[in-house]
């Protein structure tokens, strides 16, 4: 090269160049920095562009994406691909058609192979070319020769200096191999991590992705840290000697001009039934919905608002959304299976028509803007609430009718949290895996991983081990681990979906996944269908059938009478275990102050007790307004229409969002940016940048500060987890059901509750005490009269007529299987040929059903043989020399000719009798939690309630009555823990005996204090104050000690909450 | 009538634990069988039983009862070490001890006649204990008649206890508690559950539905406590090395004499493994000096001697080497036996060498300049140059693995680089603008300079930065020099052979 052509050469690269082989975090254990953390440093550096090329994925794409609209950067979308044989190729997109190639060669990779895995044929990649460049390590010739034959100019050898002993041999054997096959060379970096700082957590995420440790990591780590992006300038340096080949990364860069605001998207366009177009079906299934809603005739305000919605509809295109939804919705109907929208589509005059939604948003007055708006030009949010257990069903449908090409489901990342990252940290670090998995108990999983944290597990931080075993739990926290899946989110497409994303299989058989999660759908303006589970539809369903089956009365959601007085009675009281939404602690805790007498109060309750007006400091003030201790005004007078129906403070999300409108005076613009800020509650300081604008405003239009201050803190609590009105209304609809189940059919509430388990705030344990102090009887799982589910039994001493049976899915091993043939066997010849009718021993009962010892010995256990022998331990020692089982199926078709010939009768006991002693009451319902996690016969403080009277210790009925700041010495069993973040550190504990609850206030410096004994102690005492308002009791802690007795009550496990 | 006793180190692998790690035996503690969230409990304290945790759990569930529970793993190699040391130690009291196959810390003890040694069993059993308790071990202990109600008794007794009769251990063991005793946890859980708290309540239960409900070693254990079972002692056979000893009465300074000596001693220490049908495997030479110090040699022969030849070469070897510093007063010989062994498969057979010359060549070197002189290398996964390799002390004559363990190129298509590496880096001077002389003067200055590569890591131990480069000086040398960043120097780490 002479000198004159280089400097030329020189001068042109002076113009920087572009990072085009960059893997970020979504590599999984791969990269170590988000795509976000990328594309800022490549902004700040000064790159001209930057390429996404994570390994046979586009995980991060959106992310990535996202970031570099904000900042106006150049992006290139990529992947790196692993081919058949071993090679990798850096794939970039020039265009959407090459991005659609892209995706379908991953999608092709991925669906063939096993799940995080993917590879292509060399044929299938030249077959993509077309849109694509290709960067090229030069490995074998024959791939290079048809590279070069389907790429043509855009195929690039690309060198990387990565200071390797080897890496001057290598680029050697790369140049001339790329001059012999004419292909231009093109400078790189493989990217691992945005800045060399984070080169210990790849080591780190090295170690965890092949399962070994730092210290036997050896060659699998990398021998450097020159994985870092770098500054043009030292780019430049590293290839003085080639500019051309720096230059040649910006000829790729300007080459590639796709950007994912390219990708256009349709939603698929339902089949009509009778050939008219979608509109005009859309309007006539709408019309017909809204004579059915309002039979009397429809009112003219919702007649305008319909027409104004399907108007909105037809211009923004969205008929096939709304179509599609209501066709699944209507197939649920069919099918028999319960469902009800949420969230904001409950503001749609039209989705209440169409039977999608279930609250009236005219008669509500909810706001369909929060719905839909032409601004906003984002696609709508249905979320369809299914019962739990049949959500699958829907699911399948779903796929069935728009085909796996046109419907995949949403991804969910699964990321490192608290003790997933310690444990994995530790291991990689070679702390001794008994060591990591005791510190990871110590954290919740959403825990902080302080310093008391690290104390309590007993590693010193000023160990250097444990040092960095913190400092890189910190680091990876929040890493993506692997691709999960959304539990019911569709991404359904006009045009085959792999066009857009990439395809994989998901773990669960039957089901595909695109390669990004919700917030990706949103970013881009995807539409997202939204399956979700929900067990308190569930627990109606069955609650519903329980009551027709047994009392003969039908009833659905729609049919539940309203406004019932004696449902409101209880709910004031603050009697709602098992009631949804408003069962928690805190909640029970409100009900008696707010006293809701309506569904609109249901609503209220619902958002009060939320982070939003939690933090915000808005409870105490509507409270105050509410029980008309307080004037009810507005900081001005604008205010009022917003705020008038929750008197004058701000509870649901559109209110703080038309607040900042009114009061800050905040454009359509800035205020979507609002929401979407708090929608994204994950990144840190999105809020914040809110708070001088919106305070500052409200400053200048006469808004006390102290008001302003307040909103915007709510407006932060929002963005933790705040409800829309729409979506509060939803969820009352379902709230207010439960609690009249409660109230009128507690029997058949209670074993609806206990048959949808496991759901809601209690355990098994706790709603069947609950329902026994409130008169319901509930007999213990039985042999001979349980079914495999809890079941109702006639009870003349029941006012409602029944008593629940605990179902044999309460005893601990049993399966499903076990139990059929159980029942078959009680069934005398149904099930066995020559059998004479029910089994009279357990032997006979063993011969009979075919089980096992195991199972019968839980049974025996359980008390659930009680019919057959006085005792449980006579029981227990029958089982375990029970007969060995036969396959009474098999006798049944007369396959088992052995076992039908003596009539199933394998063995026969012969045993003589052996008198055990009974159990005491104590071991009764020991065994009873032991075998079935709960006990119809007492709770287990009952047998000691004479010992802990005689030191001077109350059940929790006798503490409800004492007089507000008394002091209290109470002990029970902890059954809830929560350390809300909107608390600033206090703790709350529920504790239950067989009177009921007591609610306990640990404040921060007592829980510091006693941190251990809150954290782990199943039987607490606790001594404090206790503090009554509104007829509620708290207990405010000022010492936790663990209890004396000579006998320790069995253990529950608590439920704890963040 | 025959006294047999028990003695009790109740697990033994714990207090082993906690020896290594003191500090933590004021909180609950385990033995796990290998360091994983889901390893079994062997052995918990009695802080973590407290919590309910037992042997038997996984630890991860342990942890969900007690969440301050430490765990370790005791290596089998540590716990039959002493096991071993354990068994030498009783001895002292006892000749014969029977140490518990699947128990570690269990030991039966035959204490007849013992009465006649001390002043009473008591004092016997007092003694013993006393000895353990030196040694660091908690142990109770128990002397009876029969060796199920011996072990009863000591896992029973608070410290020790003495049956006077024979009715007395049996009632004893019949309100043995069950909780008390190491059955197995599922056998454990269900008597409890069964109401069934003694061994005298265990023992009355029909014999014909044990088996049945509980498998064979229920129904052993319940012959046991009937008393239809009494297993005899099945002690350890004593292998105590042969010795022999010279006393000087004046302070022996000829190195001719001591060498007499030691061959007279060793041929003594060669009948006795003889007549034990072993021979010579290990040798520990012990010389006491005037001037109160000591001196311990260990030699190898090449093989397990049955001749005094071979390792009278090899006494001569080392007393050469190691002289000592002045007059010996006492020779101690001890011989440690093995089983004499077949002979060893053939070394170098193909090439025609001698086998047995080379074990001889491998012992002479050990014997003359130490047990850690014959080496091997061995080949690591690391970066850094040092880390490539190691060094691995040949143990025994085993010369077949040094030869297996021959260390190759990966690549043997490619010629390799070949560096001759320093056995420490030198420190040398840093480059500056004039010339540069990493290896001295007279190789002449650096004309050429190739690099950097860089190696970096280590970070979680000591972070390690180094930038290596080649540089040719005047003269043609390749040197292979690093600056490392932490120190800020530059290195002369070796050179292009």
């Amino acid at each position: 090269m002479n000198t004159a052509s280089g400097s030329s050469t020189a001068r042109r690269s002076e113009g920087g160049h572009a990072a085009l082989w960059c893997r970020s975090h979504y590599s999984f254990l791969e990269g170590a920095s988000s795509p976000a953390e990328l594309v800022e440093t490549a902004h700040a550096l000064g790159l001209r562009a930057l390429a996404l090329t994570d390994r046979d994925g586009v995980y991060g794409a959106v992310r990535a994406h996202v970031r570099a609209r904000e900042l106006d950067m150049h992006l290139i979308q990529g992947a790196e691909v692993s081919v058949r044989g071993g090679a990798r190729v850096q794939l970039l997109a020039a265009d959407r058609e090459g991005w659609a190639r892209l995706c379908r060669l991953l999608t092709r990779g991925r669906l063939r192979s096993p799940k995080g895995q993917s590879v292509v044929d060399l044929e299938e990649l030249c077959a993509s070319a077309e849109g694509l460049h290709a960067l090229w390590d030069c490995g074998e010739e024959k791939h290079t020769a048809a590279l070069r034959a389907a790429f043509g100019e855009r195929l690039h050898a690309v060198v990387a200096r990565h200071r390797r002993a080897g890496d001057a041999r290598e680029e050697r054997r790369r140049r001339e191999h790329a001059r012999v096959h004419h292909v231009p060379v093109l400078a790189a970096t493989e990217v691992l991590y945005h800045d060399r700082s984070r080169r210990a957590l790849q080591d780190v995420l090295t170690c965890i992705r092949h399962r070994t440790r730092l210290a036997a990591a050896g060659q699998l780590l990398r021998p450097n840290a020159e994985h870092a992006l770098h500054p043009p300038q030292d780019f430049r340096e590293l290839y003085r000697d080639d500019p051309d080949a720096v230059r040649r990364t910006l000829e790729v860069a300007a080459a590639c001009t796709f950007s994912l605001a390219d990708i256009h998207y349709r939603y698929p366009v339902e089949t009509l039934p009778d050939g008219s177009d979608a509109g005009r079906h859309l309007r006539a299934l709408t019309l017909s919905g809204a004579r059915r809603r309002y039979p009397g005739g429809v009112p003219d305000d919702v007649r305008r608002q319909l027409d104004k919605e399907l108007a909105l509809v037809q211009e923004l295109q969205y008929e096939g959304y709304f179509l599609s939804m209501h066709e699944i919705v209507r197939w649920c109907g069919e099918q028999g299976i319960l469902c009800q929208g949420r969230g904001s589509a409950a503001n749609s005059a039209v989705c209440y028509c169409l039977g999608i939604t279930a609250v009236d948003p005219v008669r509500m007055g909810l706001l369909f803007e929060r719905f839909l708006s032409r601004e906003r030009a984002e696609p709508p949010d249905i979320d369809l609430d299914i019962e739990h257990d049949r959500r699958e069903e829907v699911i399948q449908h779903v796929y069935a009718r728009y085909g796996r090409s046109h419907a995949a489901m949403v991804a969910n990342f699964v990321r490192f949290r608290a003790r997933s990252a310690v444990r994995e940290v530790g291991k990689a670090l070679g702390v001794p895996e008994t060591e990591v998995d005791r510190l990871a108990r110590m954290l919740s999983s959403y825990g902080r991983f302080d310093d008391d944290s690290f104390a309590d597990a007993g590693l010193d931080a000023r160990n250097p081990l444990h040092a960095n075993l913190a400092r890189l739990t910190r680091e990876i926290r929040g890493v993506p681990r692997h691709l999960s899946i959304h539990p019911g989110g569709f991404l359904l497409g006009h045009e085959p979906v792999d066009r857009l994303v990439p395809v994989e299989n998901a773990t669960m058989p039957g089901r595909t996944v695109v390669q990004w999660d919700k917030n990706d759908l949103e970013d881009l303006g995807l539409f997202k269908v939204d399956l979700l589970g929900l067990g308190a539809l569930n627990v109606c369903h069955r609650a519903f059938d329980l009551v027709e089956s047994s009392y003969g009365r039908k009833l659905s959601l729609a049919t539940v009478p309203p406004a019932d007085t004696a449902t409101f009675d209880d709910i004031c009281r603050g009697d709602t275990v098992g009631v949804f939404q408003i069962e928690s602690r805190a909640q029970m805790a409100m009900l008696p102050r707010l006293r809701p007498r309506t569904y609109y109060d249901l609503v209220i309750e619902i958002s009060l007790i939320r982070p939003g007006p939690i933090s915000g400091g808005m409870v105490h003030p509507y409270l105050r307004r509410r029980e008309g201790l307080e004037q009810v005004d507005y900081p001005i007078p604008e205010l009022e229409p917003v705020l008038k129906k929750t008197l004058g403070i701000p509870l649901f999300q559109e209110q703080v969002i038309r607040l900042a409108m009114v009061a800050a005076d905040y454009t359509p613009g800035e205020a979507d940016q609002l929401r979407r800020d708090m929608a994204a509650w994950k990144i840190e300081g999105k809020i914040e940048r809110h708070r001088e604008r919106l305070v500052s405003r409200m400053r200048r239009k006469g808004v006390p500060q102290e008001f302003a201050e307040r909103v915007f803190e709510q407006i932060r609590g929002f963005g933790e987890y705040g409800f829309p009105e729409s979506h509060a209304a939803s969820f009352a609809l379902i709230a207010y059901a439960t609690a009249w189940l409660k109230t009128h059919y507690p029997a058949a509430f209670l074993a609806a509750l206990l048959n949808a388990q496991p759901m809601g705030f209690y355990s098994a344990a706790t709603l069947i005490g609950d329902a026994q102090r409130h008169g319901v009887e509930v007999r213990p799982v039985d042999a001979f009269r349980s079914a495999w589910e809890c079941t109702l039994e006639p009870c003349a001493r029941s006012g409602e007529g029944s008593a629940v049976r605990v179902g044999l899915r309460f005893v601990k091993g049993m399966r499903a299987e076990d139990a059929r043939r159980i029942v078959a066997a009680r069934a005398g010849s149904e099930a066995m040929p020559g059998s004479t009718g029910q089994p009279d021993s357990v032997a006979a009962l063993a011969r009979a059903a075919g089980v096992d010892r195991g199972v019968l010995t839980r049974l025996a256990e359980a008390g659930a043989l009680d019919a057959l022998e006085d005792g449980r331990r006579d029981a227990l020692w029958d089982a375990l020399g029970a007969p060995r089982p036969v396959d009474v199926d098999a006798v049944a078709d007369g396959s088992d000719a052995r076992a039908a010939h003596t009539g199933g009768t394998a063995e026969h006991d012969d045993d003589p009798a052996v008198d055990f002693a009974a159990l005491d009451s104590f071991d009764t319902i020991r065994w009873d939690y032991d075998a079935t996690g709960h006990s119809t016969r007492g709770h287990p403080l009952a047998p000691l309630r004479e010992a802990l009277t005689d030191q001077g210790l109350p059940d929790a009925a006798t503490v409800r009555t004492a007089g507000d700041g008394d002091e209290v010495h109470y002990a029970g069993m902890v059954i809830c823990r929560q350390r809300p973040e909107t608390a600033g550190g206090v703790v709350f504990l529920t504790l239950e005996d067989e009177t009921g609850f007591v609610n306990v206030v640990l404040w921060r410096k007592i829980y510091e204090q006693h941190r251990i004994l809150a954290k782990t102690q199943a039987f607490l005492g606790v001594s404090g104050r206790l503090q009554v308002e509104s007829g509620v009791a708290h207990l405010v802690a000022h010492d936790l000690w663990t209890p004396r007795l000579a006998t320790r009550p069995v253990e529950q496990r608590s439920r704890d909450f963040r | 009538m025959d006294r047999t006793a028990c003695v009790e180190i109740a697990a033994l692998p714990l207090q082993l634990l906690l020896r290594r790690r003191p500090e933590w035996r004021d909180g609950p503690v385990a033995v796990v069988d290998r360091d994983k969230p889901q390893g079994t409990l062997l052995w918990v304290n009695a802080r973590a039983r407290r919590s309910r945790v037992e042997s038997g759990m996984r630890y991860a569930a342990a942890l969900s009862l007690e969440r301050r529970l430490h765990a370790g793993v005791v290596p089998a190699g540590e716990i039959d070490a002493a096991v071993t040391a354990l068994t030498r130690r009783l001895w002292n009291f006892s000749p014969a001890v029977e140490a518990a196959a699947d128990v570690p810390g269990r030991f039966w003890l035959d204490a007849s006649g013992l009465a006649r040694l001390a002043p009473s069993l008591q004092d016997w059993a007092e003694a013993l204990h006393a000895a353990l308790a030196a040694d660091g071990f908690a142990a109770t202990l128990a002397v009876g008649f029969t060796r199920f109600g011996c072990t009863v008794g000591a896992r029973t007794a608070r410290t020790i206890q003495v049956f006077v009769d024979a009715e007395e251990e049996r009632g004893a063991l019949r309100r043995a508690p069950l909780a008390r005793l190491d059955l197995p946890v599922r056998l454990r859980e269900l008597l409890r559950k069964l109401g069934i708290r003694t061994l005298g309540a265990f023992a009355d239960l029909p014999p014909e539905g044990i088996r049945r409900r509980f498998g064979a070693d229920a129904q052993e254990l319940h012959a046991l406590a009937r008393g239809e079972l009494s297993p005899g002692l099945r002690p350890a056979p004593w292998h105590d090395p042969a010795r022999a000893v010279f006393v000087f009465e004046l302070p022996e300074e000829n190195a001719l004499r001591l060498l007499d000596c030691m061959e007279t001693g060793l041929r003594q220490l060669l009948e006795t493994l003889d007549a034990r049908g072993e021979a010579l495997a290990e040798l520990d030479l012990r010389m006491l000096l005037e001037d109160g110090s000591h001196v311990d040699e260990r030699l190898t022969p090449a093989i397990p001697a049955r001749e005094p030849r071979p390792v009278q070469e090899l006494l001569r070897l080392r007393l050469e080497a190691h002289p000592p510093a002045c007059g010996v007063l006492e020779l101690r010989l001890r011989g440690h036996g093995a089983p004499a062994a077949a002979r060893q498969a053939t070394l170098f057979q193909a090439s025609g060498r001698d086998p047995d010359g080379a074990r001889r060549a491998f012992a002479r070197l050990r014997a003359e300049f130490g047990n850690a002189t014959v080496v091997r290398t061995r080949l690591l996964d690391g970066h850094l140059p040092e880390a490539r390799w190691d060094w691995e002390i040949l143990e025994g004559p085993t010369a077949e693995a040094a030869v297996a363990a021959i260390a190759r190129p990966r690549d043997r298509g490619r010629l390799p680089l070949v560096r001759r590496v320093e056995p420490r880096p030198r420190p040398v001077a840093a480059p500056w603008s004039g010339a540069w002389y990493p290896a001295g003067l007279d190789d002449g200055p650096v004309e050429e300079l190739l690099g950097p590569q860089i190696l970096s890591g280590g970070w979680w131990v000591r972070e390690t930065t180094r930038a290596y480069h080649w540089a040719r000086t005047r003269n043609g040398r390749w040197l292979w020099v690093y600056h490392d960043r932490a120190r800020d120097r530059w290195f002369l780490h070796g050179e292009l052979s």
